[in-house]
């Protein structure tokens, strides 16, 4: 008897709660209240009444949503970087606005933000990918924001206008901000490797010609162990990103014109890229260099970590020559890191090869990330406006703003004032630095006193728009390799094809990942026949590629 | 439906039971202390389980929160849709044949260490033993799957590829690439899981064996046995309710396979390694705005079967021992 008291207590809880969480999910169908505290003063139906209350609408708390990218993370100092951005953005607004960091790991973003916008308390602002954004921008998540961007303040100062005017939609909305372009990867080779085998890097010109510096890097002795063949050619995270645009980044010289995603042809008409010969071609050339051991086997499973720390590991054995990985401050990084290891001082960066400049016209420039405005649903823009004004017009107001979100916060980051100080102070690495009193300089990281501090989230190589003259950080100077780096990339690269989007590949997309990663795997690392793997590729999402096709050229 | 029991007392008067709501009243005190324990009860254990509904639900992120009703639209794509279904079946068959292949050799391999610990004479060298192969049990598995990555890698610095070229099983610059071949996947899976569990396996069966009657092993040697057949005829036959025991109470759980999966598995070996709960994860997470309800079917079909598979095993469990394990 106790048990089936305690069974129809148990049961009656269940389908009560139930019954409770059914009503709640069903109403939130429409407008959500997205948790902002606000202030609102009118209430009028007439587009004077709109105006002024749009006006009068304040925000006082932002909450903003990013990932790794943010580097003045908890680590270094985001207390500071918060506080300053208050300060500056409440005078500019003319009341106080209270800024809420909710910095997600960068490894699991995409997870987050799909669990932050599941949960129905949606913040203020938050960055995505160009993928990401992608597959939101149509949902009615995203807040369009094609007349406030118009409106700009920024638009005076703006570099680069047709980074965001691209991503405009047919009707001319813009659900997303990039206020930096997207940057791409170059392939960099060690030079004492490079001077090991032989080779002159500037004759690297054609597929032939890196093929045979590969070759000898993977043949010779370019670590000078004594041991020939126990190195590589080159290493990368895997065969191509299939979760991540432009995809072919990381092995451009043996992708040349292929592409594995579907994209437009000149008619715009959308087709399979990874079905077209040029992708059987690049298939068979990785298959070809794998079965030669060009490249580190391990590249079918390294993570990007492991990838660039085998490439500047103090033990070379094992390690490869070439490496093709993210510009401008990339190159300083991975540069420190062979000079901290003691492998190598130069690494140079090769021109994209005949064949990749022939086809797609340079190493691919990606599509940028966005910062996004999320849309509370009820048709007033009067809080997305305030939003607008108060995180991404100043986001590039070419002063103090500006400053913090690209160098940090002043006097923790960076700073004016006279200074001294040694890094590595009582090593070989020693280096002293001294700055006179108005002199902009980076400081040392909060995080790490020996290194010297880069950049917040926005590159200033990549910013759109410039800093005013009369800001402190426009006499700023990257560091020169960073600076080279980026005007190298800048010199050789080329805008990445537009994604596509629609919901079948939205529906279907792990299942395609799936489907492709198995061809590449098939292909490169098991010796598979190109053609069996593509039958088998349309055998698993044919039909859905198709199906997605059709939406895309019916759009 | 059974009749109630009728109790009487010593005179022959039945037994009259006061009511439940005095029984209570008078027991309050300890009802009072059962309260945390069932809210406990309630809150981890029910409260999540109320998440089942999304599975009969298109739940997405785009959708603010909201859900609309699909009825079994979701079950019939996992089972039927010509795209989702081949993975989908094949991460079902990856899981039984993993956990239970791998439940039995672990569970083979558990035995045979104990009853060679039982038969060490040197207490000393047994305890270091016995700590010694209970160790890998404590790491985690991402720790374990980087450990043998490192032992199994196809580059020049991989310890196995290296020892097999200096024997000369492989020539010089060839090398097996162990975790991403499909056919030597499943076995390094196993031999993993052998490393990892074995030695925390013979707790269980070294308590059995140190319960065993001395005096059958005095019989047999009466009898002229050798130590060959006291184990074959005395310490196995008592082992052998216990390895039952073991095998029932863990087959409950062949569906919970994941965490020693995910960190060796990867793209080319999807066809052989591919179990529900990485295809649950690749469905959810590999996606930009994944359907959380046809992720949660997918995990309600893997529930049920396990839901199933804890009856049966109670089944042969009041079969094989008398009692049931629920």
């Amino acid at each position: 008897m106790k048990k089936k008291v305690l069974s129809v207590v148990l049961a009656s809880a269940m389908a009560l709660s139930l019954a409770a969480c059914a009503n709640t999910t069903t109403d939130n169908g429409a407008a959500t209240d997205n948790g902002t505290s606000t202030t609102e003063t009118t209430n009028t139906t007439d587009n004077t009444a709109a105006a002024e209350e749009e006006e009068a609408y304040q925000l006082s708390t932002l909450r903003m949503v990013v990932d790794g990218t943010l580097t003045a993370n908890e680590d270094n100092r985001q207390d500071a970087f918060e506080e300053q951005w208050e300060k500056a953005v409440s005078e500019k607004m003319g009341y106080a606005v209270d800024l809420v960091i909710d910095q997600q790991d960068h490894s699991g973003y995409k997870d987050a933000v799909g669990r932050i916008l599941l949960g129905g308390d949606l913040p203020d602002v938050m960055i995505m990918s160009a993928d990401m954004y992608k597959q939101y921008q149509t949902t009615g998540l995203l807040w369009n924001m094609a007349d406030a961007y118009e409106n700009a303040e920024f638009q005076s100062r703006m570099d680069m206008p047709l980074i965001n005017q691209n991503m405009k939609t047919a009707d001319g909305a813009l659900y997303g901000f990039a206020p930096y372009y997207g940057n791409g990867c170059v392939t960099y080779v060690k030079q004492s490797w490079a001077d090991a085998v032989g080779i002159d890097l500037s004759t690297i010109k054609t597929y032939d010609d890196y093929i045979n510096l590969l070759t000898a890097f993977a043949t010779g002795d370019p670590d000078g162990n004594g041991v020939d063949g126990d190195t590589y050619g080159v290493i990368a995270a895997g065969f191509g990103k299939m979760d991540e645009a432009p995809y072919i980044n990381y092995m451009s010289e043996f992708y040349q014109g292929a592409y594995p995603a579907i994209l437009q042809d000149e008619n715009g008409v959308w087709y399979d890229g990874f079905q077209t010969q040029e992708m059987k071609d690049a298939l068979l050339r990785m298959q070809d260099a794998y079965n030669k051991k060009l490249i580190d086997p391990e590249t079918l499973t390294a993570s990007t970590k492991i990838a660039r720390e085998k490439f500047f590991s103090n033990d070379q054995t094992g390690s490869s020559g070439a490496f093709t990985y993210w510009a401008g401050t990339w190159y300083q990084t991975l540069t420190d890191n062979l000079i901290k290891n003691e492998v190598d001082t130069d690494l140079v960066m090769l021109a994209p090869i005949k064949e990749t400049v022939d086809t797609w016209g340079g190493y691919l420039n990606r599509e940028a990330p966005v910062w996004v405005i999320l849309d509370d649903g009820d048709g007033n823009d009067a809080r997305e406006n305030a939003i607008f004004k108060a995180f991404i017009e100043t986001m590039l107001d070419g002063g103090t703003v500006q400053t913090l979100w690209t160098y940090g916060a002043e006097d923790v980051h960076w700073s004016t004032k006279a200074e001294e100080f040694v890094l590595n102070a009582g090593t070989d690495k020693e280096k002293a630095y001294s700055y006179a009193e108005g002199e902009f300089h980076l400081k040392q990281a909060p995080n790490d006193p020996n290194s010297l501090w880069k950049k917040n989230l926005i590159d200033p190589a990549l910013v759109v728009a410039h800093l005013n003259d009369d800001t402190p950080a426009a006499a700023a100077k990257g560091t020169d390799l960073a600076t080279q780096g980026n005007k190298f990339f800048t010199a050789n690269c080329v805008d990445a094809p537009a994604g596509a989007s629609c919901q079948t590949l939205t529906d279907y997309a792990a299942d395609i990942a799936d489907a492709k990663n198995a061809v590449i795997a098939s292909v490169v690392t098991q010796n598979g026949d190109v053609d069996a793997a593509m039958e088998g590729y349309k055998t698993a999402v044919g039909a859905i590629i198709d199906q997605a096709l059709a939406e895309l050229n019916a759009q | 439906m059974s009749k109630k029991e009728i109790r009487f007392t010593s005179t022959g008067d039945p037994v009259r039971q006061k009511p439940l709501s005095l029984r209570i009243w008078q027991n309050r005190g300890f009802y009072f202390m059962f309260l945390p324990v069932f809210a406990f009860v309630l809150i981890m254990y029910y409260w999540p389980m109320l998440g089942i509904r999304f599975s009969f639900f298109e739940y997405k992120a785009s959708g603010r929160g909201a859900m609309t009703w699909v009825g079994l639209q979701h079950f019939q794509t996992m089972f039927l849709n010509p795209i989702k279904a081949p993975a989908f079946w094949t991460a079902f068959k990856n899981t039984i044949e993993l956990s239970v292949v791998k439940l039995l050799i672990t569970t083979f391999a558990s035995v045979i260490v104990s009853i060679f610990l039982n038969e060490m004479q040197n207490i000393h060298a047994k305890k270091a033993l016995q700590t010694v192969i209970y160790l890998p049990h404590f790491m985690s598995w991402a720790v374990v799957a980087s450990i043998f990555s490192l032992f199994l890698s196809p580059s020049s610095t991989g310890l196995v590829n290296g020892i097999l070229q200096s024997t000369g099983v492989l020539k010089h610059g060839e090398y097996v690439y162990f975790l991403a071949s499909s056919v030597w996947w499943k076995p390094i899976y196993y031999l993993i899981n052998i490393w990892k569990e074995t030695g925390w396996g013979t707790i269980i069966f070294l308590a059995t064996l140190s319960g065993i009657n001395p005096e059958l092993y005095e019989a047999a040697d009466i009898d002229g046995a050798s130590r060959g057949q006291k184990i074959w005829y005395v310490t196995v036959p008592a082992l052998a309710n216990t390895i039952i025991t073991v095998l029932i109470l863990n087959l409950a759980k062949v569906m919970n396979l994941f965490e020693s999966v995910f960190v060796l598995y990867n793209t080319a070996v999807y066809d052989v390694s591919d179990v529900i709960s990485t295809y649950i994860y690749r469905q959810t997470f590999a996606t930009m705005n994944p359907d959380y309800g046809f992720s949660t079917a997918v995990g309600l079909f893997k529930s049920l079967v396990g839901c199933v598979l804890v009856l049966v095993c109670n089944w042969a469990s009041k079969k094989t021992r008398g009692r049931g394990i629920i």
